[in-house]
């Protein structure tokens, strides 16, 4: 904390402190959240690396199947279904549409939300083991 | 319980003597279950100690002067009932994020520049004449801003925002909450004047949706939404051929 002088009036400043994220359990899960990305990056970072690797087609690529890294990547994937979760049900307070001149309901936003993620989630199995087989 | 008694832990600090704030306990009698801290705060100005600062006014959660944090989060003081914290002591400061002035006062000049800074009246691009009769709205043309229009400037959603403790050039929740109750009311032709302040990079663009301003208004506005639609709106004007429309 620091004293200051404001004009006539002397005014004390409270700095903010390095642990404010535990302060409340709203700012925990709200710092949680945006640590999340972190990981996510470093795991796609990685999995540039392999297709790299992988440039020369199946012959001669053996793909990652350490322990660590089985572990390292079930850990990013719950980040990244708890970044997707979080980040999805905010879309319906962000997000507002209007047809035949009345509001779409935040919770049908949110619903048509997650309901294209799996969509998209299985286009992409789809895709992954059809053409990868 | 014939003398029940609360402890009261308040922030006190003489800008004329002290260095910095330190905590002073006051044991008052808690006879009434319906007793709030600002009466507690009232009985030690009253009873013990007449030298304790602190804002009020209304006493009925309407004016927004005793916003303070109660134990570690911003409250209307008048809306915030001693039974919640008996037996155990009940800690009282002043708004987080805020300078002090003395004791539980803080200096409110940034949050009313900032308030002043994005017009929150009725623009019009020429005033239509009194005799010309009302703009006369539909329920769905209020509904669109009326919740952003219960802000009562109690200040505890800066209180309550780390982006604004980390940066107080942030323009903040409520300041862009009443932005947005203006430029969604039908009446009003002043969203151009209003830009300038809500999309800057200190504007919406510096929240990174906490979302704690939200859970602590005590008048249920959303400060929150209003900032991230603020953000989707401008990138819409930005990203869009007609989106740079009044």
């Amino acid at each position: 904390m620091s004293a200051a002088t404001e004009g006539a009036t002397r005014v004390y400043r409270r700095p903010m402190p390095s642990g404010w994220w535990t302060r409340r359990a709203h700012y925990f899960w709200y710092i949680v959240r945006e640590f999340t990305a972190l990981p996510m990056a470093v795991w796609l970072l990685w999995f540039l690396v392999e297709i790299q690797r992988a440039q020369n087609g199946p012959k001669g690529y053996y793909p990652h199947s350490s322990t660590g890294f089985v572990i390292f990547s079930v850990i990013v994937l719950l980040f990244a279904l708890y970044h997707s979760v979080t980040f999805l049900s905010l879309a319906g307070v962000i997000l507002h549409f209007r047809v035949l001149d009345r509001p779409i309901p935040s919770r049908l936003i949110v619903l048509s939300q997650f309901g294209l993620w799996l969509v998209a989630s299985a286009v992409v199995a789809f895709v992954l083991v059809y053409f990868g087989r | 319980m014939p003398d029940k008694k609360i402890t009261v832990r308040a922030t006190r600090f003489d800008p004329d003597k002290d260095e910095k704030p330190h905590v002073q306990s006051y044991e008052i009698p808690f006879p009434d279950d319906s007793m709030v801290v600002l009466d507690a705060l009232n009985y030690i100005k009253a009873h013990v100690d007449g030298s304790l600062s602190y804002r009020w006014s209304c006493r009925m959660g309407i004016c927004g002067s005793c916003g303070m944090m109660v134990d570690g989060v911003p409250k209307l003081t008048c809306n915030a009932f001693l039974r919640d914290y008996w037996p155990r002591p009940v800690t009282v400061e002043p708004l987080n994020n805020f300078p002090i002035v003395r004791d539980l006062v803080i200096d409110m000049d940034d949050f009313m520049h900032k308030l002043k800074s994005v017009k929150p009246w009725i623009i019009r691009k020429q005033e239509m004449p009194l005799g010309a009769g009302e703009h006369r709205q539909t329920n769905e043309q209020i509904d669109e801003f009326r919740q952003f229009s219960q802000c009562i400037n109690c200040m505890l959603c800066y209180a309550a925002c780390p982006v604004y403790g980390l940066d107080d050039k942030f323009l903040g929740p409520a300041a862009t909450a009443l932005a947005r109750r203006y430029n969604l009311d039908s009446r009003d032709q002043g969203l151009k004047q209003r830009l300038p302040m809500v999309a800057d990079p200190d504007g919406v663009w510096e929240c990174s949706f906490v979302g704690e301003c939200s859970v602590v208004c005590p008048k249920g506005v959303d400060p929150a939404k209003a900032i991230q639609q603020t953000k989707l709106d401008t990138t819409m004007r930005f990203v869009l051929p007609y989106g740079n429309r009044e």
